[in-house]
């Protein structure tokens, strides 16, 4: 099965935010979206989740679904997004959090079985060490993985996560990355998430899809698609690159170096 | 309905058998907060009944009971005691009574949805003008029709009822019409009640010192000229709109604890429930306002104190929170009518001076609860 996007485009008012982006996500597989700040990467999340409208362009899931066509609530049991805080005005504790997922599912009284999805997601999120604590009293890694919880609930097949590491320090960030690799794998979840960390993208993603004004510039293992050239382009940033342990790792150039730094290099290349 | 391990769209064991015994944990999981609201509903009965015995004149709770048998059974009163006391229990007492406990409840189940779709827990049923609004329309219609005479309540209720309505209308089209977010229709709010606190203003520099009283007593909020009418319109918009607000409880719960567009992505067409939830506790709000004036504080207080009771979940936070505003505002009025006795203050300047430091205690035990 797989997640299906041709020749989206997206507008605000006159202004074309993505410009024909075709996209392919299978089960299993989790995409990182990559590109600066403004080049669609939250747009398209959000496209594919049905919060904005596309002008033209289709996306459809398992071949023939068409999910612009789908209710709301239809979309929502295939799709499921994960934004990028909690924003929580008021006191709720987690497992109400997390039952906010199964709103697609039921009508005023969840039943047995979205109970059921609840407990699970705490379990696989290892959220019930928590207790059922009120999520306005969690850390940013805490409410992360309660928001992901969340959209576990919603037990959709397709999991989409806006920037969810952007607040977070190093720990959380590779906790969620690693708790979002390891879901999509083992639940068949097709994965779609927006990151800035190119190493971290390298790391805990399948593929990488790089996003430019509006437009895929490039899609496929980082290893085979990270280019300083490539970086430069979309971000502007002179870059190095190495392997570590088999991954593709993305450094500062010398001109990013401090001027100390940099007589000090000049200094001992002379030297040498 | 079973749980669909089988059917699991994405393959894989998706409820495992731990879930399965987590199964039955859902059964008693709101028992508390189904324990809260039958005693809530007890609580209200009692304080009603106690309240209908207070006053000028006292009635027993044998008379209370004994008007309510009489009146259910048609039968005529023995002798003109009795019908003396019948006539002020039932025409007196129990609307008043009455008024207070719906007034109570509308105006926290109005404030309740205006926090959760506002998503913002400051947000009172008079944010978005409403109260301002009222307020100059029963102005000018003291000032215009006369403050006393026989006609004037039907005119008050009336302007106050009409300018209610046009802001809530200007709020709900200026919200449709732009798509604005729970902060943009918190500002739009705030200059509607400018213009027309700045109109009402106007109205009293140039009101007679007996219409301007009358502004002002207004302004204070009572139930002290209840009539039946009157609770019979909001006990009917009560029943029409609390059924609709349980089947929105869940949507109303992705607003306000997952935001807009997490819950536009949980399948809720968020901007068409924003709106039929505004329309409903602003009808609420000016329908109760129009016929009591304006009664401050237990639209913004009641529905926290109903959230630390039965938590957030409007499933329940709705009905908590109009037990609890007609509880508190059956305190208050029958406070206001025994600390100055035979004198009556106003349930609304009560309901702050009882509500208030009982909010304090909630907010302080709650916060000492949570080191």
């Amino acid at each position: 099965m797989t997640l299906r996007i041709d020749s989206l485009f997206v507008g605000y008012g006159a202004k074309t935010v993505l410009n024909a982006v075709t996209l392919r996500a299978s089960k299993g597989e989790l995409i990182g979206l990559l590109g600066s700040n403004g080049s669609g990467k939250s747009t398209l999340i959000k496209t594919i989740a049905g919060i904005n409208r596309p002008s033209s362009g289709t996306i459809s899931w398992n071949g023939a679904t068409n999910l612009a066509r789908l209710s709301r609530r239809d979309l929502a049991k295939i799709v499921s997004y994960v934004p990028q805080n909690i924003g929580q005005a008021f006191a709720l504790d987690i497992r109400e959090a997390v039952l906010l997922g199964r709103t697609p599912h039921f009508g005023t009284c969840p039943g047995e079985a979205d109970w059921a999805h609840v407990e699970r997601a705490i379990r696989l999120l290892e959220l019930d060490e928590l207790g059922n604590r009120d999520v306005t009293k969690l850390s940013g890694g805490q409410g992360q993985r309660v928001l992901i919880a969340r959209a576990l609930a919603q037990n959709a097949e397709v999991l989409l996560l806006d920037e969810p590491t952007s607040a977070l320090d190093i720990r959380y960030q590779w906790q969620t990355l690693s708790v979002v690799r390891q879901i999509t794998r083992q639940n068949d979840i097709a994965g779609i998430i927006a990151i800035h960390d190119l190493n971290q993208a390298a790391r805990f993603t399948d593929r990488v899809v790089f996003l430019h004004e509006g437009q895929v510039v490039a899609d496929g293992p980082a290893a085979d698609v990270y280019s300083p050239e490539l970086i430069h382009r979309v971000y502007g940033v002179d870059v190095e690159l190495s392997t570590y342990k088999g991954y593709v790792q993305v450094h500062p150039g010398e001109a990013h170096d401090p001027p100390a730094h940099a007589a000090t290099r000049d200094a001992s290349s002379v030297a040498a | 309905m079973g749980i669909p391990v089988s059917s699991a769209p994405n393959g894989g064991p998706v409820v495992t058998t731990a879930a399965r015994e987590a199964y039955r944990a859902p059964r008693s999981r709101y028992a508390l907060q189904t324990a809260a609201i039958a005693l809530g509903l007890v609580a209200v009965l009692a304080v009603a009944l106690v309240g209908i015995q207070i006053g000028t004149s006292d009635a027993t709770l044998q008379q209370v009971l004994g008007t309510f048998w009489a009146k259910l059974t048609a039968s005529p009163p023995d002798n003109h005691a009795a019908r003396q006391i019948q006539t002020i229990i039932w025409e007196l007492r129990v609307p008043r009574i009455a008024l207070a406990i719906l007034g109570g409840s509308t105006l926290a189940i109005a404030g309740s949805l205006f926090q959760a779709v506002l998503r913002n827990p400051l947000v009172s049923p008079y944010t978005l003008g409403i109260a301002p609004a009222a307020a100059f329309g029963a102005s000018l219609a003291i000032v215009v029709f006369g403050a006393t005479a026989g006609g004037a309540v039907v005119s008050l209720v009336f302007g106050a009822l009409a300018l209610a309505a046009l802001n809530t209308v200007l709020v709900l089209v200026i919200a449709a019409k732009r798509n604005l977010g729970p902060t943009t229709l918190i500002l739009v709010g705030i200059a509607l009640s400018q213009l027309f606190g700045g109109l009402t203003a106007c109205i009293q520099y140039f009101a007679q010192d007996e219409a301007l009283a009358a502004i002002v007593r207004w302004t204070w909020g009572s139930v002290n000229n209840a009539l039946w009418y009157q609770v019979l319109v909001l006990l009917g918009l009560l029943a029409l709109t609390f059924p609709f607000l349980q089947f929105r409880s869940s949507a109303l719960n992705a607003i306000a604890f997952a935001g807009d567009d997490a819950a536009t992505s949980l399948g809720v067409p968020v901007a068409r429930v924003r709106l039929e939830l505004i329309a409903i506790a602003a009808a609420l709000t000016a329908v109760t306002i129009a016929f009591t004036g304006i009664i401050g504080f237990v639209g913004l207080v009641a529905p926290h104190i109903a959230r630390l009771v039965v938590g957030s979940n409007h499933r329940f936070l709705i009905v908590f929170s109009g037990i609890t505003g007609a509880l508190v505002l059956l305190v208050a009025d029958a406070v206001g009518r025994l600390v100055i006795a035979p004198g009556v203050i106003p349930v609304g300047i009560i309901d702050a001076l009882v509500g208030a430091p009982l909010f304090l205690y909630l907010v302080i035990a709650r916060q000492k609860a949570n080191e």
